[in-house]
């Protein structure tokens, strides 16, 4: 059967890895590269790049990094966002090295996603949604405003359609924080046909597998601690993952 | 013994510089090209592709390497394709509309049934002794993929379970098609890669 997936996440700002704490302070790491390495040796099932102000300041994918992070040969599925306006910008990211895109703002321009849909497929693309819970219902965080609206049917439709395949839920609220991961942006969430991917704040194995229990989470994503605690990658998926996620490997095991 | 050369078709759809990356570890040479006399210099082609078949077909098509790739066919050369460069490997495609493919391999490519979706880890279960595939029997590899191969059961080597089972790896002669990505699915698909490679060139 098909299995969850541990998920590496590389928070990248200025062209740095960078610790973030709910996307509003932040702490150097390193070269991105150095760290989608690693991961690739530990044997996380994805890697998946964010490049946090590309969006915000209009410049477009930063295709440099791309070309950095391509020339190691991974091994590891990459998925690759931030700044995407464009086909052409989708496009090139997956002729890189990247098997999939993250759309963020663009989600709000069915013609643009459609577009890429129609280009590299649905099943390269995951719509990122920054959520948080407010007691009544889910809100969507607008990066580029920072202001939160309700989330709508509209915010929806793509996945519905499947012009999009995969919801990257950020809890960006807790995102930085240790076991802070609000789990009603998993259960509130409107549309149980679509496979989440739940990122911010999802640090503990206990976590890890109570989220994948859920039938519509394919995915856990995690940032700072998946790269800084030791043989993080065994330990969390040998604890939390049981048979629903691939075994955890040491290189050893291939010689 | 010879070194053997991988030529990578390309025709502007796919991720050849993953390819490209892998097929240098294992100690392959390669070649990128979408020119016949560069290709008909390799050993073996390999297609590569990640997105939708028509545009996939229509860009081989507008190169004339589709032709190409029959004539080799026609040869019994060696070809490799890889997740939608299996599938383009059939007679057809469903994705959206009616398209047809190189017809390399009798069979058309369907939509999975729901949840439709079939990204991440899974294991490849071997249906018919080849022994291309034979270490890699019960192993993980990455799949991305929303349609897949249906076609008789004599050209299906390896099936995968996705809820309901389909054609995760298919083979005629010399002609072999995998729907995941060896290139991407670490050591065992580095194995794999090998052992398709260097197997198809002495098969």
């Amino acid at each position: 059967m098909l299995k969850k997936r541990l998920v590496g996440v590389i928070t990248v700002r200025d062209g740095w890895a960078v610790q973030s704490f709910g996307y509003r302070r932040y702490l150097p790491l390193g070269h991105p590269e150095k760290l989608a390495e690693n991961l690739d040796r530990w044997g996380a099932d994805e890697i998946l790049v964010l490049c946090i102000d590309r969006t915000r300041r209009n410049v477009g994918p930063d295709f440099d990094l791309l070309r950095r992070l391509g020339s190691l040969g991974l091994s590891t599925p990459l998925a690759f966002g931030g700044g995407i306006r464009t086909v052409a910008e989708a496009g090139a990211i997956i002729q890189s090295g990247a098997e999939r895109v993250c759309i963020d703002a663009a989600l709000r321009d069915a013609g643009v996603v459609g577009g890429i849909s129609a280009l590299v497929g649905a099943q390269a693309i995951i719509g990122v949604l920054p959520l948080s819970f407010d007691g009544a219902g889910l809100q969507r965080l607008d990066y580029l405003s920072g202001r939160s609206t309700p989330l709508t049917a509209a915010d929806l439709s793509l996945f519905d359609r499947r012009v999009v395949s995969e919801a990257l839920i950020v809890d960006w609220r807790h995102e930085g924080m240790t076991a802070a991961f609000d789990f009603n942006l998993i259960r509130r969430f409107p549309a149980p046909d679509v496979p989440l991917i739940a990122f911010g704040g999802v640090s503990e194995a206990d976590q890890l597998k109570m989220l994948f229990d859920d039938d519509r989470v394919a995915a856990v994503g995690i940032g700072n601690s998946l790269s800084y605690r030791e043989h993080a990658v065994q330990m969390l998926k040998r604890q939390a993952g049981g048979t629903s996620i691939r075994a955890a490997r040491f290189v050893s095991d291939s010689r | 013994m010879k070194k053997i050369t991988v030529g990578i078709v390309d025709y502007g759809v796919g991720n050849h510089a993953s390819v490209r990356h892998t097929l240098n570890e294992l100690g392959l040479r390669c070649r990128t090209s979408d020119d016949p006399v560069v290709l008909d210099g390799c050993d073996v082609l390999l297609l590569p592709g990640v997105g939708a078949f028509r545009p996939a077909i229509e860009a081989l098509r507008a190169r004339a390497l589709d032709r190409y790739l029959l004539d080799r066919a026609d040869r019994n050369l060696p070809l490799l394709g890889i997740c939608l460069g299996m599938q383009l490997l059939a007679q057809a495609s469903h994705e959206d509309g009616f398209t047809h493919g190189l017809g390399l391999v009798p069979g058309e490519v369907v939509e999975l049934p729901a949840p439709h979706w079939h990204i991440g880890w899974n294991t490849i279960e071997q249906v018919q002794v080849d022994p291309l595939f034979h270490e890699s029997d019960g192993q993980s590899f990455y799949f991305n993929h929303s349609y897949a191969y249906r076609g008789p059961i004599e050209f299906q080597i390896c099936r995968t379970n996705a809820g309901e089972e389909f054609a995760s790896a298919i083979r005629r002669d010399r002609i072999v098609g995998v729907q995941f990505h060896p290139e991407k699915s670490q050591a065992a698909g580095r194995a794999l890669l090998r052992q398709l490679i260097v197997g198809l060139c002495d098969a």
